[in-house]
């Protein structure tokens, strides 16, 4: 039996391991591109060794800053995502908890339409939603790639579910003794939902961060525009500078990996709550 | 599901109850109403009613009516066709094998070993990448030649046996390269969603049952597989409706070849609208894709509500 | 969980405080010193290669010197779907002042009504030293609406020693251009002492735009077109005519045979593979350092009716709603002076685009290796793309029936139903019809 289990353990390691080593390949070379020459990224993406860099060098990272104003991008994506991320938890979890503790006339038809919305993504309604910001002025803005998203379905959707299976006691206990609804939203709900409010905040964080499409169409101007617009910039025709763009995804997934890093834990427990609703 | 009334203690109140927190509620629901009304309901209706008219991008010309034209146009198309097949099929291969992917992954990290906590963040790690930069990367993967990653590692599995093939221009093998691209970036969230269910699961059932003389496979599938019913649902909902979104990759990697054979509906809308300016035809796709994926959550909740009843 | 609280919500201020923190850091946009009463003009164009921006922000910056009370910003527009950037913000009324845009585009600008003519603002003597086909490219009736700094070339880069091995002749222009019979004894001969059999190169990797320009030379080669060019309003029995399908139908059956390389790795001529490169003037300098001794340049082959070649690249144009054309103008005229035209020319490889300039270029002067690109240009061999606001479709569908030939659909098959789709654009837009002073 001991022997089985030892052998059991050192098998599930090596098979997670191997599987690791091949999820990670693809990051790995990510990395190593932008540590090596351009010319020498596509030659050498064939051997496994090629990934540690022969001469690992810093030249596409001073490219990067060289050819584009890397700071203002990102600096433009952290402001347009965080605003999105933090209107978005205001906005869209008082409309979870309205839907899922209130009593009003509606609730269900609202509840019902919110549910058929989540469906439709961004580029399906990217043009008509155009015109309509077109007509309010907001092009070449913040605000244009900003206040659209703010309410989203499924923000709303998962604080719902969530909301459901608060305990009702606390807020009874409150609500007994007077306290108006918003009071017990921000005093007691709120501290007891960090699982949900994280989970929705690095979802959205992690759509929003790579939105591409949008600005492209509705921003010219390099003050305004965010991180996926400035690689865009190296994609001329071929040969593509491989080594740049990889240097750029890098400088571009690093505050990703330390949002998600920071706020691991509460994540993984928002996301298995409000999975398991079904 | 619960429902607030369900879990009042006095159901003789509930008429009066039903009302009493309009005023708050509409006040907390409005900013969110508000917004998807005006940046998502009604852009949808717009592109509806678009739909029925001619409109080009930029054009000078008045605005016609054309009734069903952009419709019977787009289902004659046989580019839009093969998108919907596309569609189709990816949501056909992306579904299982990425759901038992998450699943495998889940049940080996889901064991009392140290470590464990690593490996759900190495395999979380893709999701955090955008579609856009993930698309860039497998491109140099998929390079032809035998320089290209994938070939050169097949070539040394295969003992050089294999014939180096440019994935991407393959009319059989690209939409599968984009398949492979899709899971490997979207395996980490389903994998942490079903890790989660599992280890929720309590241990106590496995003992009674391994006491019982359960072999792990009947354990299995009479213990975790039940528990998993509802994530599982969740999960393969989410999955599809996210297979029939499918553009970004398609946009970077393939540009919708070759020959149509990786095009999509979203790919097909956006390049209606955007590369020829045929704004109306774009959104007649936009609304076929619409139709088509709340059919299949109907259908997918329907059938997941009954199992439900039944078990 | 109060403890868990406080830590939370410190991340969260935390990461606040750095989000507005960076974010105010970086408010101030780059610019000098302006002076007061000063006119501020917007510059869009394209993101290309890094040459070429560093040479348009060099010329920027001249001018500025040279104009200091015009203050000119400079927008750089990702290159790839730079047209439909510019559409959405046309459609939004956010144009520029001054717009680089490609040149087969114009018509769709002028049907919307967003450029002005130039011919009142710019002097005579510069547009006469203009290359002929810049003007045909920017004319539309009796209005001049864009000029160019520079314009493309096209033709056959070859390997010359593997010319003379199989004894072929080397046509020094266009009329000696090789006849398509020619050129596919010439391709079978180097075949035969070829590695995979695969001799011509014609960048098949790159798809998109350069289908229409690099192969749509040969409709016209052949006596077709990609649409009758008296009123733009019929693409059906051109596109699609005997002459198209016969001319399409050779180039199938090379790649059929396996004459044509695929060139995924986009190096068949420069590691050797291949001994003759159907592309444009912008593979010259690679070219060139693979084979500096060995490299000569040939017209495109006649396919019935003469040896034909593509023009057109990025054309500037100033944009109605640009507040002073004038000084608009003034920085046109700035990068059409030789020296600046020169500049951009050796930075991007590309045909100068005015005679005066020419003369002076190493490369495209008498005696110059690329003169031939010159002289397509100025001797009227090279034909516009189609100048009407069809173009998008018409590129679309053109661009779409190469690729399906190119994956063996059947050459008729492909070019009907490209006819097809653009006759009913054009139905649908009713003739795309102008107003008559445009």
């Amino acid at each position: 039996m001991r022997c089985g289990n030892v052998f059991a353990r050192v098998a599930a390691y090596l098979v997670l391991s191997g599987m690791a080593l091949v999820f990670l390949i693809p990051v790995a070379m990510m990395v190593s591109g932008s540590l090596k020459p351009d010319h020498l990224v596509l030659p050498e993406a064939g051997r496994l060794a090629n990934v540690v860099p022969a001469k690992p060098t810093l030249d596409n990272y001073r490219d990067v800053f060289a050819r584009v104003p890397f700071a203002r991008y990102m600096a433009n994506s952290i402001f347009i995502t965080g605003t999105i991320v933090f209107c978005g938890l205001l906005v869209n979890s008082l409309a979870g908890y309205a839907l899922s503790r209130l009593h009003w006339r509606g609730r269900k038809a609202v509840l019902t339409g919110v549910i058929a919305l989540i469906i439709l993504p961004l580029e399906a309604i990217a043009v008509p939603l155009f015109y309509e910001v077109t007509l309010f002025g907001w092009r070449n803005t913040y605000l244009v790639q900003i206040v659209p998203f703010i309410a989203n379905a499924f923000s709303v959707y998962l604080f719902y579910t969530f909301f459901l299976e608060l305990p009702e006691e606390l807020e009874e206990a409150a609500r007994i003794d007077g306290a108006r609804p918003m009071r017990i939203f921000f005093s007691i709900v709120v501290p007891n939902s960090q699982p949900v409010f994280a989970a929705v905040a690095i979802l959205t964080f992690l759509t929003q961060w790579g939105s591409f499409l949008w600005p492209l169409m509705v921003t010219h101007s390099e003050s305004v525009r965010p991180l996926p617009l400035g690689i865009a910039l190296f994609y001329t025709l071929p040969p593509l500078q491989w080594g740049d763009i990889f240097a750029f995804g890098v400088m571009m997934v690093l505050p990703v990996l330390a949002v998600f890093l920071l706020f691991q834990r509460w994540f993984v427990q928002g996301v298995a709550s409000t999975g398991m609703k079904g | 599901m619960a429902t607030p009334s369900n879990r009042t203690n006095s159901p003789a109140l509930d008429g009066l109850r039903r009302e009493q927190d309009a005023p708050t509620a509409w006040i907390f629901a409005l900013p969110a109403l508000a917004g998807l009304i005006f940046f998502v309901l009604a852009p949808f209706l717009l592109a509806l009613f678009l739909s029925f008219t001619n409109l080009r991008l930029g054009s000078p010309l008045p605005l016609e009516f054309t009734g069903l034209r952009q419709y019977t146009r787009i289902f004659a198309d046989t580019a839009f066709l093969r998108a919907l097949q596309n569609n189709t099929v990816f949501a056909l291969m992306v579904v299982p094998v990425q759901t038992a992917l998450a699943l495998g992954l889940g049940l080996l990290i889901n064991q009392p070993l140290r470590g464990m906590v690593v490996f759900r963040t190495l395999f979380f790690t893709p999701v955090i990448f955008p579609l856009s930069l993930v698309s860039v990367i497998w491109i140099l993967i998929f390079a032809p030649g035998p320089d290209g990653t994938l070939n050169s590692l097949l070539q040394w599995l295969t003992l050089g046996a294999w014939e180096p093939r440019d994935f991407l221009h393959d009319p059989r093998l690209a939409l599968p390269a984009i398949t492979v691209t899709s899971i490997w970036q979207g395996v980490g969230f389903q994998m942490v969603i079903l890790l989660a269910a599992l280890q929720s699961i309590p241990a106590e059932l496995y003992e009674a049952a391994r006491v019982d003389g359960a072999r792990k496979r009947q354990q299995f599938v009479h213990i975790t597989l039940p528990a998993l019913k509802n994530p599982l649902t969740f999960v393969i909902l989410v999955t599809t409706i996210l297979a029939f979104r499918l553009f970004d990759q398609v946009q970077i990697m393939t540009r919708g070849g070759p020959n149509h054979a990786t095009t999509t509906v979203m790919y097909e809308a956006v390049n209606a609208a955007f590369g020829s300016q045929q704004v109306a035809r774009g959104a007649a796709m936009t609304v076929v894709f619409f139709t088509i994926v709340l059919t299949l959550t109907l259908v997918q909740r329907r059938i997941a509500g009954q199992e439900r009843a039944s078990s | 969980m109060p403890g868990q609280t406080c830590y939370f919500s410190t991340r969260v201020i935390l990461s606040a405080l750095l989000l507005f923190l960076l974010f105010g850091c970086n408010r101030q946009d780059g610019g000098g010193e302006v002076p007061s009463g000063a006119v501020h003009l917007e510059v869009w164009a394209h993101a290309g290669q890094e040459a070429e921006r560093t040479v348009l922000r060099e010329q920027v910056d001249r001018f500025r010197q040279h104009a200091p009370e015009i203050d000119i910003t400079l927008v750089f527009i990702p290159e790839r779907d730079y047209n439909a950037q510019v559409q959405a913000a046309a459609i939004a009324g956010d144009m520029p002042d001054i717009l680089e845009f490609d040149g087969p585009y114009l018509s769709n600008y002028i049907w919307q009504n967003q450029l002005i003519p130039l011919e009142g603002l710019l002097s005579p003597e510069v547009i006469a030293d203009l290359l002929p086909s810049i003007i045909v490219q920017g004319t539309r009736g009796d209005h001049l609406y864009s000029v160019a700094a520079f314009d493309s070339g096209l033709g056959l880069f070859a390997r010359r020693s593997q010319l003379e091995g199989i004894g072929a002749r080397i046509p020094r222009s266009s009329s000696q251009a090789w006849s398509a019979a020619e050129f596919e004894g010439i391709l079978r001969a180097l075949a035969q002492s070829d590695a995979d059999g695969a001799v011509l190169d014609m960048k098949l990797n790159y798809g998109g735009e350069w289908f229409t320009f690099g192969f749509s030379p040969i409709l016209q080669s052949a006596g077709a077109d990609l649409i009758e060019r008296r009123a733009y309003q019929r693409s059906t029995g051109v596109i699609n005519s005997p002459e198209a399908v016969a001319a399409l139908q050779r180039v199938q059956d090379w790649i059929r045979q396996g004459l044509v390389d695929p060139n995924l790795d986009d190096a068949a001529f420069v590691t050797g593979r291949v001994a003759l490169s159907w592309v444009g003037h912008w593979e010259y300098s690679r070219y060139r350092e693979a084979f500096p001794d060995d490299l000569v340049l040939v017209p495109l082959p006649d396919f019935g009716r003469g040896s034909r070649t593509g023009q057109g690249s990025w054309n500037w144009g100033i944009t109605r709603n640009c507040p002073d054309p004038q000084q608009a103008a003034d920085f046109l005229h700035f990068l059409l002076r030789p020296s600046e035209v020169l500049a951009m020319s050796n930075a991007n490889g590309a045909v100068p685009g005015t005679e005066s300039a020419v003369a002076r270029s190493p490369l495209y002067g008498i005696d110059g290796p690329l003169r031939l690109f010159a002289e397509q240009l100025m001797g009227g061999v090279s034909v516009p793309r189609p100048r009407t606001p069809a173009y998008p479709v018409i590129t679309t569908e053109f661009q779409q029936a190469v690729q399906r030939i190119r994956n063996n659909v059947p050459v008729r098959e492909a070019l009907d139903r490209a006819a097809a789709n653009i006759d009913q654009d054009i139905r649908d837009n009713h003739g795309y019809p102008f107003k008559s002073d445009q």
